[in-house]
C-alpha cells in the first residue's frame, strides 16, 4: 500500500470521516491503493500522492489534473483497459485497474464485437442538462409549473460548483444569503428529489443536442457506456463554465490547477491539494480559495494579481490580509518550475504595458499553483445545435443570443446560469427559475399565472445586478439579449 | 483584384487548385481562382483522404494508375509535405460470390499494371491487426493505394500556384459569366468584373449553377448533391488501421486511420439527396456508421468519437465525372461531378485540363471520350464507376 498522504481528517466546516464511503482497493500500474466508494479516481490517486496522471503523446510531458469537472481532458487515463477515460468524473470501483498513458492507445487485437442494441429511450416535457444551481432551480420551477422534467448531470453528484463552496453567500435572504454553498446545494437537491415529476440521471454526459421532428433529442452516455436518448419538447442548457488557462512557461506541469479543481479536491472529497500554494488572480474566487486553503491547513504563500487593484469584495481581501497572506498587485506569474511536477513558481512585477520588469522576480517554493483567472461559458452543445453565438468578453467569452426569458435563437432551447454568461450562483438560480417557468409556459403545462413569477425573478435579477459588480455584466447582457 | 485574366477558374477545391497549379507550371500568366468561401471548404476538406486505383473499368483504372505515380512525387514537386502514404486499400468479401467478383476485378486491374491481389484473412490480419476476420472470406489488397492530407494538398497546390503568379480570391463568388456569340467575355464576381476568354467550371456540386451562368441548361451536366457523412475518433497509435478497410457488402462501410493524427475516420453508405446548403450531420448516421465500424474493428468500441461532419458527393448519373471542353461555348471547360472520388484524381485531372487549355491535347492517360461532358445530353451513360461510402 502506498502511504496515505493527503487525506483531510480535520476541517472546521466539513466532516469527511463521516462522508467517506466503504473502503476499497484500486490498482495504479499494478500497485494497490486505498480508495473510498463515492470518490472519483483522480481523488483517490491524489490522496495517495500521485500527481502525474499521464504523459502528452508528442513530447511526453507529464500531465495532471486541471479542471476536475470533466471539461479539459487533462486527466485521461486507461481504466480497465479502456483508454482516454476522464478520471476526474469517473467513480472508483473495487479492483479497478488504472494506468497512465504515454502514447496514443493501441487497440487489443481480439475483442468480441459489441452487441448493437437499441438505445435506452427516456421521454419527458423538459430536458435539463446540468444540475448546478441553474439547472436545479430550473427543474424545481418547471416541475411546479406542471412539466415532467428530466435532469442530467455528468458528475456523480448534483449541485454543480456549489458542492465545493464552504463559504457563506452574500445577497438577500430569499437568495440564501448567509448560507454556505454546500448547504444550498443540499437544500436544492432535497427539493428536487421531493418532486415526483423530476427524473434524475447522474454520471450521464449529454454529448449531442438535436432537433428531432417536433421534439428535441439529447443524446446522453451514462457511466462511459450506456447510450440514452432523452426526448422532450424543450431543453434547458445549464452546463456551467470551464476555467480559463493563461500562458506562462511550465503551465502544463502537474500542480498547476484550476481554482475549482482545488476546491473539488479539498471541499468535496477531503483531499489536500498540496502543502504550499501560490494563487494567481485576486478576484472573489481567488480570495475565497485562499481562505478555504488556510482552513484546510494549507500554506498560502501569496496571491498575485495583474491588475493594479484587487477585483474581489473588500471583506474577503481584508480577511486574507489579516491572515498574513500577501496580495501582490501588478504582478504576474512568469513560470512554473519543477521536474515532474510544480516545485517552484517565479513571479514578477509588470509595467503598464503588461511587460515584466527585470529585477523584480520573486521565487516561491510551492507545490501547487492555483489559477483563478476567470471562467468561460460551456456553450458546446448550444453551438453544435446551431444557436446563434456572439463573443462578449464581459460575459466570459462566446455566449448565445437569447431573450429576457432565456430562450435562445432556436425555439424551445433555453439557457441559464454560467453557460449563459459568467456570473454567480445567485444569478444562476434566478436565471434557472426564469428558464424553467418560460419553458413550461411555452410547452403549455403552465398557466398564465406563472408569468408573474418570471417578472418577480427578473426584478430580483435587476436588483442584484444593480450593485457595482453588476455593471460589467449588464454591459454584456445588453449585447446578447434580444426580444 | 485583377480586371483581366488569361484563365478564370471557378471553384477553389482540390480540382480547381490543381488546375491552377498546372497552368502556372506551364507558364500561363494571369490565372485567377475564384472561391466563394475559403479554399477547400466545399467537399475537399470533408473527404476521407483515400486514393486508390482499385476501380472496375479501364478508364478509371488507367487514370488512377497514373495518378498514383503523380501522388508519389507530389510532395517533392510542391515542396510541401502532403503526407502521402501508400498504406493500401483492403476490400473484404463476405461471400463466395463476392470473392468471384473480386477475382474478376483484380484480373482487370492487373491487366493495366495495378498490382492488386487476393489475400487470405491471415494476411489481412497482419495488415490490419485489430481486424475482425471471422465474417470475411478473403481480401482484395492493393498496397499501392493510399491516402494524403486534404489540408496539406490544398495548401501545397495553392502555395505553389501563387509562386507561379496565380491569384486566388477567397470569399469571392462568381455570379455571372458573360458570353457573346458563343464566346466568353468575362466573369462577374461579387467584387467586380474580370475580363477573360477562358473559364473552367471546377465548382463540383455547384457546377450546374455555374453552367447556368454561362447560359447552359442546369442539367446539361446533371450533377446532384448527395449528403455523405463521416465520423472521426480520438487519435490511436499509428499502424493499426492504416489502409482504407472496406467490406462493400456491408453497406460500403469503411474505416481508415487519418494519416496525420491517427484518429479513425469511419464512413458508411448512408446517402441522401439534398440541397446545396445542407451539410448538417445527423444522429441516424452516427448510429449506423458505428454499428458497422465496430463490426469491422470490434476494439473501436473502446474509442471515443470526437468529430462528425457532412459534405457532398457531387454525383452524375453514371458516377463518373464530366471532364473536358464544352463545345457550345468557346473557352469553356469543366471538371466536375466527381461522385465521391475527386480528391484522388486531382493531380492528373489538373494536369490534363491545363494541357488541354494550353496545348489542345494532353499526355495524361485520361480517356476524354469516357468523361465527355456531352455524354448526358446524348443519353449515353458509362458503366458506373465504383463508389464506396
Ligand atoms: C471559488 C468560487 C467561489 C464562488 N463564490 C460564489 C458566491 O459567493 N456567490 C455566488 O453567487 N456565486 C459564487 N460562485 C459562482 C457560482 O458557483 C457559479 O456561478 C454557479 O455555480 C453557476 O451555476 P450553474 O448552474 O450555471 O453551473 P455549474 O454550477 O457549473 O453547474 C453546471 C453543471 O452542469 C454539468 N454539466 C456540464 N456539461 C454537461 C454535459 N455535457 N452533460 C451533463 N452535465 C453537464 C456539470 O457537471 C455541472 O454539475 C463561485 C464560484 C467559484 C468557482
Ligand atoms: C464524406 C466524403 C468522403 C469522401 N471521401 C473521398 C475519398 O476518400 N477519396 C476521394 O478521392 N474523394 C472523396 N470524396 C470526394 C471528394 O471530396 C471530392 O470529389 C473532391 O473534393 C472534389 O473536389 P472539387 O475541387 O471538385 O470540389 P470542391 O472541393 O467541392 O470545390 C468546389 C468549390 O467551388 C466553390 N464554388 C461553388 N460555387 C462557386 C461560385 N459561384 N463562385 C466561386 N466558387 C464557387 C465551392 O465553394 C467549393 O469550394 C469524399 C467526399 C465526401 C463528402
Ligand atoms: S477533464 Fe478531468 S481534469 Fe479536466
Amino acid at each position: 500500500m502506498l502511504v496515505k498522504l493527503m487525506r483531510l481528517t480535520e476541517h472546521p466546516i466539513l466532516n469527511f470521516q463521516e462522508k467517506r464511503g466503504r473502503k476499497i482497493t484500486i490498482y495504479f500500474e499494478g500497485q494497490p491503493i486505498e480508495a473510498y466508494e463515492g470518490e472519483t479516481i483522480v481523488m483517490a490517486l491524489h490522496a495517495a500522492g500521485i500527481r502525474v496522471l499521464g504523459y502528452s503523446v508528442h513530447k511526453h510531458r507529464p500531465r495532471g489534473l486541471f479542471c476536475a469537472i470533466g471539461k479539459c481532458a487533462s486527466c485521461l487515463m486507461t481504466v480497465n483497459g479502456i483508454p482516454n477515460v476522464r478520471t476526474c468524473i469517473t467513480l472508483v470501483e473495487d479492483g479497478m485497474k488504472i494506468e497512465r498513458q504515454k502514447d496514443k492507445p493501441k487497440l487489443p487485437p481480439t475483442v468480441k464485437p459489441p452487441k448493437f442494441k437499441e438505445a435506452k429511450k427516456v421521454s419527458g416535457d423538459i430536458v435539463i442538462i446540468g444540475g448546478g444551481p441553474a439547472g436545479l432551480m430550473a427543474a424545481i420551477n418547471a416541475a411546479d409549473a406542471g412539466a415532467k422534467v428530466i435532469l442530467l448531470d455528468e458528475n456523480p453528484m448534483l449541485g454543480g460548483q456549489l458542492v465545493k463552496q464552504t463559504h457563506k453567500f452574500f445577497g438577500k435572504r430569499e437568495q440564501f444569503a448567509g448560507v454556505r454553498g454546500v448547504k444550498i446545494a443540499e437544500i436544492l437537491e432535497e427539493e428536487v428529489r421531493k418532486r415526483e415529476n423530476i427524473e434524475i440521471f447522474l454520471e450521464t454526459s449529454a454529448i449531442m443536442l438535436l432537433q428531432d421532428g417536433d421534439e428535441k433529442l439529447v443524446v446522453g452516455v451514462r457511466k462511459n457506456k450506456e447510450l440514452i436518448e432523452f426526448r422532450g419538447k424543450a431543453v434547458i442548457v445549464a452546463t456551467g463554465a470551464m476555467e480559463k488557462m493563461i500562458p506562462f512557461e511550465g503551465n502544463d506541469l502537474p500542480g498547476v490547477y484550476g481554482a475549482g479543481a482545488i476546491q473539488t479536491l479539498m471541499n468535496t472529497y477531503g483531499v489536500k491539494p498540496g502543502d504550499r500554494v501560490l494563487i494567481v488572480g485576486a478576484g472573489n474566487v481567488g480570495l475565497i480559495l485562499a481562505y478555504q486553503l488556510i482552513q484546510a491547513g494549507v500554506d498560502v504563500k501569496a496571491i498575485v494579481e495583474a491588475m493594479p487593484k484587487i477585483g474581489g469584495y473588500f471583506v474577503h481581501a481584508a480577511k486574507i490580509r489579516r491572515l498574513g497572506v500577501p496580495i501582490l498587485t501588478r504582478h504576474t506569474i512568469l513560470r512554473a518550475e519543477g521536474k515532474e511536477k510544480v516545485e517552484r513558481a517565479v513571479v514578477a512585477q509588470i509595467d503598464e504595458k503588461w511587460r515584466s520588469i527585470p529585477g523584480t522576480e520573486k521565487v516561491f517554493d510551492v507545490d501547487v499553483i492555483a489559477l483563478a483567472v476567470g471562467l468561460r461559458p460551456s456553450i458546446e452543445l448550444l453551438h453544435q445545435v446551431g444557436c446563434q453565438i456572439k463573443y462578449v468578453p464581459e460575459l466570459g467569452g462566446h455566449v448565445v443570443i437569447r431573450d429576457s426569458r432565456m430562450e435562445t435563437t432556436i425555439k424551445g432551447i433555453f439557457v441559464a446560469g454560467d453557460s449563459a454568461g459568467i456570473e454567480e450562483a445567485t444569478t444562476a438560480m434566478l436565471e434557472g427559475k426564469i428558464a424553467g417557468i418560460a419553458a413550461a409556459l411555452e410547452i403549455g403545462t403552465a398557466s398564465s399565472e406563472w408569468f408573474k413569477e418570471i417578472e418577480k425573478a427578473q426584478k430580483e435579477l435587476d436588483e442584484f445586478r444593480a450593485g457595482p459588480f453588476g455593471r460589467k455584466v449588464l454591459e454584456g447582457i445588453k449585447k446578447v439579449v434580444v426580444e | 483584384m485583377k480586371s483581366r485574366a488569361e484563365v478564370v477558374i471557378i471553384g477553389g477545391g482540390v480540382i480547381g487548385l490543381s488546375i491552377a497549379y498546372h497552368l502556372g507550371k506551364l507558364g500561363v500568366e494571369d490565372v485567377v481562382v475564384l472561391e466563394k468561401n475559403y479554399i477547400g471548404s466545399g467537399s475537399t476538406f470533408r473527404c476521407a483522404s483515400g486514393i486508390r486505383a482499385q476501380f472496375t473499368d479501364e478508364a478509371n483504372i488507367k487514370l488512377q494508375k497514373y495518378n498514383i505515380e503523380r501522388w508519389k512525387r507530389l510532395s517533392d514537386e510542391l515542396e510541401h509535405d502532403i503526407n502521402f502514404k501508400q498504406s493500401g486499400y483492403l476490400f473484404l468479401a463476405t461471400s463466395e460470390e463476392e470473392v468471384e467478383v473480386f477475382k474478376k476485378n483484380i484480373k482487370l486491374q492487373n491487366k493495366f499494371g495495378v498490382p492488386t491481389r487476393l489475400i487470405s484473412m491471415d494476411e489481412a490480419k497482419e495488415i490490419v491487426p485489430p481486424l475482425n476476420t471471422e465474417p470475411f472470406l478473403a481480401g482484395a489488397w492493393n498496397p499501392e493505394d493510399g491516402k494524403a492530407s486534404p489540408f496539406h494538398v490544398v495548401y501545397g497546390f495553392a502555395k505553389k500556384a501563387k509562386e507561379f503568379g496565380v491569384e486566388i480570391y477567397e470569399y469571392t463568388p462568381a455570379v455571372d459569366i458573360i458570353v457573346e456569340n458563343c464566346e466568353i467575355k468575362g466573369v462577374k464576381t461579387e467584387r467586380g468584373m474580370i475580363k477573360t476568354e477562358t473559364v473552367v467550371n471546377a465548382a463540383n456540386a455547384w457546377a450546374p449553377v455555374v453552367n447556368e451562368m454561362a447560359g447552359l441548361k442546369r442539367d446539361f451536366v446533371p450533377i446532384k448533391p448527395y449528403k455523405h457523412q463521416l465520423v472521426k475518433t480520438e487519435p490511436i497509435a499509428e499502424g493499426q488501421i492504416e489502409p482504407l478497410t472496406c467490406p462493400p457488402a456491408w453497406n460500403d462501410s469503411y474505416v481508415i486511420q487519418d494519416g496525420e493524427d491517427g484518429g479513425v475516420i469511419c464512413g458508411t453508405g448512408l446517402e441522401k439527396l439534398t440541397h446545396l446548403d445542407d451539410v448538417q450531420p445527423t444522429y441516424d448516421f452516427i448510429r449506423e456508421v458505428l454499428k458497422w465500424a465496430t463490426k469491422i474493428i470490434p476494439a473501436l468500441k473502446y474509442v471515443h468519437v470526437v468529430r462528425q461532419w457532412a459534405g457532398f458527393y457531387a454525383k452524375t448519373p453514371d458516377k463518373n465525372p464530366a471532364i473536358g471542353k464544352i463545345n457550345y461555348i468557346d473557352g469553356f471547360y469543366i471538371a466536375a461531378g466527381f461522385s465521391g472520388h475527386g480528391f484522388m484524381m486531382a493531380p492528373g485531372v489538373g494536369e490534363a485540363i491545363a494541357e488541354l487549355i494550353v496545348k489542345g491535347k494532353s499526355k495524361v492517360p485520361l480517356d476524354w471520350d469516357w468523361y465527355d461532358p456531352h455524354r448526358f445530353e446524348r443519353g449515353e451513360l458509362r458503366s458506373a464507376a465504383f463508389q464506396i461510402g
